[in-house]
């Protein structure tokens, strides 16, 4: 299994911008979050690129519990999302400017 | 890699897909016999092929001609795109589960020792656990694309099951993997070959037991078919859907039952082997196929006479035995299999 | 080029285009459903790269158990599709569309001389076996993998409390409400 790591990080960095403009032009709460995810996901696929071409387990392992982790992650955010939609009935972020007084 | 290498890799897992698709219609009336044998009454007996009513064979010929060919209707305000795509998520995610099992030890042919498996993946039995969580997708999109009510309760009912069966499932599963070392289902079965003792079903049975469970729910079928309750919710979430889309998610369903009693069969019944019986040669990786059909044409069975002998669960009971029930028994036959492999007994 | 770059490079345009898809479509729904696409596209990509273990995590984690989240927690909200018009800031979204091309141009250059960044370590490179990632995270990660179980009883305990409603009022009190 040879894939060259250029290829690997390119598509890292194609997908991470994706992400961050979803993240930074999106105005449904849920959509940012999703981005997110994808940057995630960005990062985890330079992480097991680089482990691919240094040997070893320890950058699956980190991989591994960066999926864990955003699991937890997404379980608690989506939870206070539909905390503040029921609070708001909106989810849209331009509106949801709770602590502006 | 030379032609034929490229044929035999292509026909590999075709075989068991093909045979699966082959066996949908049989399952159909085998179904239908099966229920009227169990209702004291004949069944579908009287449609046959050129004057001769073939023990009602016909019938599964004629329902599948009346999907083709009955009108494809889309609601109004259904959402087409995922109205349409749907149930092929679900056939897909069936139906590529055939491609790691093992059906087979290895037939020699054209001077290469074939195995009989669609591809030997080290992760092979975490595969079909990934497809078969991806069917949530094509049940809730069925079910929201619908435009109806009852077909969305219906999908997140239906998803919501297969969510928590998986993981008592998958836990039960564990079980196997560690007393066979490997997430390889050929290794699995090939820890199971010495003799009858060790088919995984019998030194690990409540595991047995929590995964066959799992299994009748992760494929909807009675008694856990709440998201169809065809008395009920008149079809759940696939209540709009006719013609060849209903076909499919039908179609879909058996295969699904079918890899399900493969996939029991690898994982607790020894797979393709028999106790005594080392396969040689062109004529014993035949007979291997043989007896994997035999034995999940017996779970096959299994599926259908249970279907037509219980009753279903309500929803909140089918969540509570999920979870409170068959998970924790998962766990404990997880604890008594590492009990039973560190002291060197398996 | 070999079978397995070609597969990991069909793979990555797949993902690139449907995490496009995601960015730019309306419908919170479809765009849920293109990042599922993008994520398996990933997961094939992580099996080309000798970690196909973490392909399958991928797939009955991320795409099958986190996003199925998102989808019930997106009908269950019920969300229309964003209205396009409303609170348009085109000066800033420029801007930020702009920054992101630079930033993006600047990762690239980084990443063109990629070949030369790390070398082998001793370590001998990870093949497709599970066993042998299994030993090393039941020994060197032993420790958090306990935590990160115990983050999850955590998180599982918090979105709970986040999502209950509230608990209904005990009977001595209900007389008094008008």
């Amino acid at each position: 299994m040879n894939v060259p790591l250029r290829d690997v990080l390119v598509l890292s960095v194609a997908l991470f911008s994706l992400g961050l403009c979803g993240a930074l032009l999106r105005r449904n709460a849920i959509t940012i979050f999703l981005s997110i995810e994808l940057m995630l996901n960005a990062a985890n696929l330079a992480i097991v690129g680089f482990a691919s071409r240094v040997g070893g387990y320890s950058g699956q392992i980190v991989v591994f519990f960066a999926i864990v982790v955003a699991a937890a992650e997404a379980a608690v955010g989506l939870a206070i999302f539909v905390a503040v939609f029921r609070h708001h009935e909106t989810i849209d972020v331009n509106k949801t400017n709770l602590l502006k007084w | 890699m030379t032609a034929i290498d490229w044929v035999i890799v292509v026909l590999r897992p075709l075989v068991p897909v093909v045979g699966a698709l082959l066996l949908v219609p049989m399952l159909t009336w085998a179904e239908r016999r099966g229920a009227g044998l169990m209702q004291d009454r004949p069944g579908p007996n009287r449609v046959g092929f050129f004057g001769w009513s073939a023990f009602g064979l016909g019938q599964a010929l004629a329902d599948a001609l009346k999907f083709f060919f009955k009108e494809d209707i889309t609601p109004d305000n259904a959402d087409a795109f995922l109205y349409t795509l749907a149930p092929w998520i679900v056939m897909f995610s069936a139906l590529v589960g055939f491609s790691v099992i093992p059906y087979g030890s290895t037939l020699p042919i054209a001077g290469r020792s074939i195995p009989l498996i669609g591809a030997d993946i080290p992760i092979g039995a975490l595969f079909i656990f990934a497809m078969a969580g991806l069917s949530v997708y094509g049940i809730v999109l069925a079910g929201w694309s619908s435009n109806n009510k009852y077909s969305l309760m219906g999908g997140f009912r239906s998803a919501a099951q297969v969510i928590s069966y998986e993981l008592a499932m998958t836990t039960a599963g564990a079980g196997v993997f560690l007393s066979a070392g490997s997430l390889r289902l050929t290794e699995v079965v090939a820890s199971q070959e010495a003799s009858i003792l060790r088919w995984n079903a019998f030194p690990q049975f409540f595991g047995f037991l929590v995964f066959t469970i799992s299994a009748f729910a992760e494929t909807n079928r009675v008694p856990f078919d709440l998201a169809e309750a065809d008395a009920e919710l008149v079809g759940g979430y696939h209540t709009e859907y006719s013609a060849f889309k209903f076909g499919a998610f039908f179609m879909a369903e058996y295969v699904a039952m079918t890899v399900a009693s493969g996939f029991i069969v690898t994982m607790y019944f020894g797979g393709w082997s028999l106790p005594f019986f080392h396969p040689q040669g062109l004529l014993g990786g035949l007979v291997s196929m043989a007896v994997f059909a035999a034995k999940t044409g017996f779970f096959l069975l299994t599926f259908i006479w249970v279907r037509w002998t219980l009753p279903r669960f309500r929803y909140d009971q089918l969540m509570r035995l999920g979870w409170k029930v068959l998970l924790p028994l998962a766990f404990a036959n997880l604890l008594w299999t590492a009990i039973l492999v560190r002291t060197g007994i398996l | 080029m070999s079978g397995a770059r070609l597969v990991f490079d069909l793979a990555g345009a797949v993902a690139i285009v449907f995490a496009g898809i995601m960015v730019v479509h309306r419908n919170p729904i479809k765009s849920l459903l293109a990042v599922v696409v993008s994520f398996f596209a990933i997961a094939v990509g992580f099996v080309m790269l000798s970690a196909p273990f973490l392909g399958a995590i991928q797939v009955i984690v991320y795409a099958g158990a986190i996003l199925v989240l998102f989808l019930f927690v997106t009908m269950l909200l019920n969300l229309d599709t964003e209205s396009a018009s409303s609170d348009r800031r085109p000066f800033q979204r420029g801007l930020a569309l702009l920054g992101i091309v630079v930033f993006a141009a600047i990762l690239l250059s980084a990443v063109r001389r990629s070949g030369s960044i790390v070398g082998p370590s001793g370590e001998p490179p990870a093949t497709g076996e599970i066993e042998p990632l299994a030993r090393a995270l039941f020994s060197q990660a032993a420790l958090p993998f306990e935590a990160v179980s115990i983050l999850l009883l955590a998180s599982l305990t918090g979105a709970y409390l986040l999502m209950r409603r509230e608990p209904p009022a005990k009977t001595g009190s209900a007389e008094n409400r008008p």
